[in-house]
Formats: structure tokens, sequence, C-alpha cells
């Protein structure tokens, strides 16, 4: 059986999700904190949170078709998916699942790559998680998709939560984070 | 035969259900996520939903500790632990708040603050503080998601014009983010204070009626009161006004357990054991020092 384990890439293996699953719950208990994972953010995170009872859509192709087939999870059109992965950097043109009244937590989480958080434009954050507020820089994101976080999330309890990636590091934007443009 | 479990007792798409469960749950503070709770190999009402948040969490790197009604010592805390001991190798278990990663509780917040290093797991019996005044859950799930709670407030003014006071001594309705209300787990009074503006993440876990529920660190947390009738905690002020000491270790500030004397007389001792250990051993070594 040891044998087997260490076959799989470590990507794949349940200690090495389990490690990144802790940083990404500090992430989310901490919006706009970096958690630098192992593995490549994009890919460890899905592995880490998707299986056969979620679906996802790649909205710009961003997972082979391999690591799709080993994710064993369903593909759906952006606006009914459980998470889409979408770069960051164009705009978004559609509408996610933003849960109901009674079941908010069916809000999509938004999974978005970025280029990095050490440069680019700076927001304040503030909200539940933030103690006062917490600046970040984030480089490669359409703000438009900012814009656009604003109006889903605009009917609490109902909303979206971000995930942002870049290479090997990921920072949430939970649905009660406050963010202000610099 | 041996038979070996997979680490952490479930397998990992149990888990995964759990760790996407508690990141919605961070998401929305205070709303209750459903989630498929698991047959484990204890009761419900044992701590099986704080147990499937620990075991969904917990990796070969970390320490745990276990609570029971304040105590490490206790029959729920004994056993949760030994079973986390057998079915998850490599883990460490402590008694000692610091040294602990993760810390699983039932019924009590330790008594000092905890950092933001660590995450804090109760264990829930009724997760809906609605249920006293809404039976049909679809009615309650509206209630929660619009933030009505105008007949939970009816309620607590009830018991102003019976008794002039609130008389929830336990489960105290809190507000978290100014939405919704959660029903706290059965901590007293005293520790309900604790979950505002908290340095650590805290998970709330109801096994037997499948809910899970969080605060975020530096969240608000208020309990339901009234402008004229302020919340307060309990008092441990004897007939003449003066602050019962625990009479183990003398500390002053700490939640007290009340006991009965063979003679009827009454003892009061820290809840918090690992508390009255750590204030004895300093009151020693002030003495030897």
């Amino acid at each position: 059986m040891s044998n087997l384990a260490t076959a799989i890439p470590t990507i794949w293996q349940p200690h090495t999700q389990q490690h990144a699953y802790r940083q990404l719950m500090q992430a989310f208990a901490n919006p706009g904190q970096i958690e630098a994972l192992s593995e490549d953010a994009l890919l460890l995170t899905l592995a880490t949170l998707l299986d056969g009872a979620t679906s996802i859509a790649d909205v710009h192709g961003l997972i082979s078709a391999l690591d799709l087939a080993r994710l064993e999870t369903a593909n759906e059109p952006a606006e009914t998916a459980h998470f889409v992965l979408a770069d960051g950097a164009q705009a978004p043109v559609f509408t996610p699942s933003l849960g109901t009244l009674e079941s908010p937590e069916g809000g999509a989480t938004l999974l978005l790559t970025v280029t990095a958080f050490n440069d680019g434009a700076s927001y304040t954050l503030s909200g539940p998680g933030v103690d006062g507020a917490r600046n970040v820089t984030l480089q490669g994101l359409n703000p438009a998709w900012l814009d656009s976080r604003e109006s889903w999330n605009a009917a609490f309890p109902m909303g979206v939560d971000i995930v942002l990636l870049a290479g090997k590091q990921v920072m949430a934007l939970p649905r009660t984070t406050r963010i202000k443009g610099a | 035969m041996s038979v070996t479990y997979n680490f952490g007792f479930m397998d990992e798409h149990a888990k995964k259900e759990v760790r996407r469960s508690i990141l919605k749950a961070i998401s929305i503070p205070g709303y209750q996520v459903p989630y498929s709770s698991r047959e484990m190999p204890m009761g419900r009402g044992f701590g099986t939903g704080g147990l499937q948040i620990t075991l969904s969490l917990i990796g070969a790197d970390e320490t745990l500790k276990v609570i029971d009604q304040g105590s490490d010592d206790s029959v729920n805390a004994v056993n949760l632990r030994q079973f986390v001991e057998l079915t998850c190798p490599g883990v460490n278990t402590t008694t000692h708040l610091n040294e602990a990663t993760l810390i699983q509780s039932r019924h009590r917040i330790p008594e000092v603050p905890l950092t933001p290093n660590q995450t804090l797991v109760l264990q829930v019996p009724y997760p809906d503080p609605l249920v006293v005044v809404e039976p049909s859950e679809d009615k309650r799930k509206v209630m929660h998601g619009e933030a009505d709670y105008a007949r939970l407030l009816v309620k607590l003014y009830e018991d102003i014009v019976k008794f002039d006071e609130i008389t929830i001594s336990h489960r105290y309705p809190t507000r978290i983010n100014g939405h919704y209300v959660i029903d706290p787990s059965p901590i007293p009074r005293w520790d309900v204070p604790k979950l505002h503006n908290s340095p650590a993440l805290i998970l709330f876990g109801a096994g037997r009626e499948k809910k899970i529920y969080a605060v975020p660190p530096h969240t608000k947390a208020e309990p339901l009161a009234f402008d004229d009738v302020p919340f307060r905690v309990e008092s441990f002020n004897d007939a003449q006004g003066n602050r019962r000491p625990c009479e183990r270790c003398g500390a002053t500030d700490s939640f007290l357990d009340e006991y009965i004397n063979e003679d009827g007389s009454k003892r009061y001792q820290c809840s918090d054991s690992d508390y009255c250990d750590t204030v004895l051993a300093e009151t020693k070594e002030a003495a030897n020092a």
C-alpha cells in the first residue's frame, strides 16, 4: 500500500490535501491573508476541494483534460456550477449561482487566477476575519470582477466567495469582506 | 486479522464534504450549513459533530486538546481523545492549552484567550436557536435569511415579565456579524463574550442535526438583550458580595463549578482544569521563590 501511495503525485495525496485545506481555511478565516501552498495553487486547491459531489465550470480552459478526469467532478455552465474557475485578467461575462435566501451556501466559489499579490492595484479590506483593516495589492485582476462581485453580493446572505490564485499562493475574499479601492 | 482505518477514520470524500461546508460556514458567519453527518462508531449526541470536524481538519503534525465541561479527564474528553489517538497515528495530544493547535470542546471555551494559530471546535446538541419559537425548519430558514428574530426577542421579553431577568443559563442566543443568531452550544453565559472579536476561528459541529456553523476571528458576536436589560454573565459572589475564589487554586477570575460536600455545604472550584493547574503551579512557584 505504501508503494502505491508514493506512486501517486503528491498533489493527489490525502496528507498534502489536508495540509492545503488548513491553509485554505486560514485564508477564508483571514480574508486578504496570503497563504503559500506547497504546490501549484490552482491544481492543489481544486484537488483539495472538489470530488464527485461537486461541479465545476472551467470558463477559460485552465485545466487539462487529464486533471479534470482525475478530479472526477461534473462539468457545468458557469451559471450553475459550484466552483467557477476563470482567468482573473478577463472580465466576467456570466452571473454565477448566488444561492437562495434560505440556502445561501449554494452561492458559487469563484477561483480566479491572478499574476501576483506583491504588486499592482491596492485595496483595503475590512469585515469578519479582518482586525480593523488589511491592505492588499492585486496584480492581474480585472477590476470588473470586483464591480460584479459588489452587485452579486449586494443581498447578503446571498453571494459568491472568491479565491485568488497566484502561482503557489492563495488569498480568499469571502462574501462578507468589504473591499475599498485605492 | 488486523484492520487498518483510513487516517482520521473517515473516508476522504466525507472529509472533503465537511471541509467544503466549513468554508461556506466561515463565508456566511453564523449560518448553519447542512452536511451529510456520517455514522461514527459512537452514538449521536456524544460529540460526533465536533469529532467529524476535528477528524476532517487534523493532520499528522497536529497537537490536539479535548475538553469536556472544562476538564480534560472526564469521560467524553477521554473517549474522544483516545479515538483520535487510535485513528490518527502521529498526532500529539495534550491537556495544556498553549501547546494545542486544535481544540475540541464540549460546553466550555478555555479561560485563557486563544491565539490566531489555534482553532476551537465546539460540540453542539441543538444548533437552531429559533426551534423554541418555530417548529418548521423551512420557516426557520426563511426567518434566519431575513434576520427575523422578533419572536425570539418576545421569548426573552416574557422571561423579563415573569422573572425580571432573562433566565437562559447556557446556549445564550448570540447574533453574529449583525445578521444570523446562533445557538453558541451549551457554553455558560461566562463564555459568550469570548466569541466576540475572538483571535481564533471557532467552529460548531452538530452531528445529530447535521449542521456546521462558524464564528470567524475578529467578528462581532452580540448576545441578544435589551437596552434597559443588558446581558450579564454569572455572578460568583457570596452573600456578602465578595467574589468567591476557587478552593483549589485561589483564582478569582474563572468560571466556577459548584460541588456539594457530604455534609451539605458547598464548595467552588475552577471548571477549566488546565487553567486551575496552571494557576496552582504558578502559586507554588511564587511561594518557593
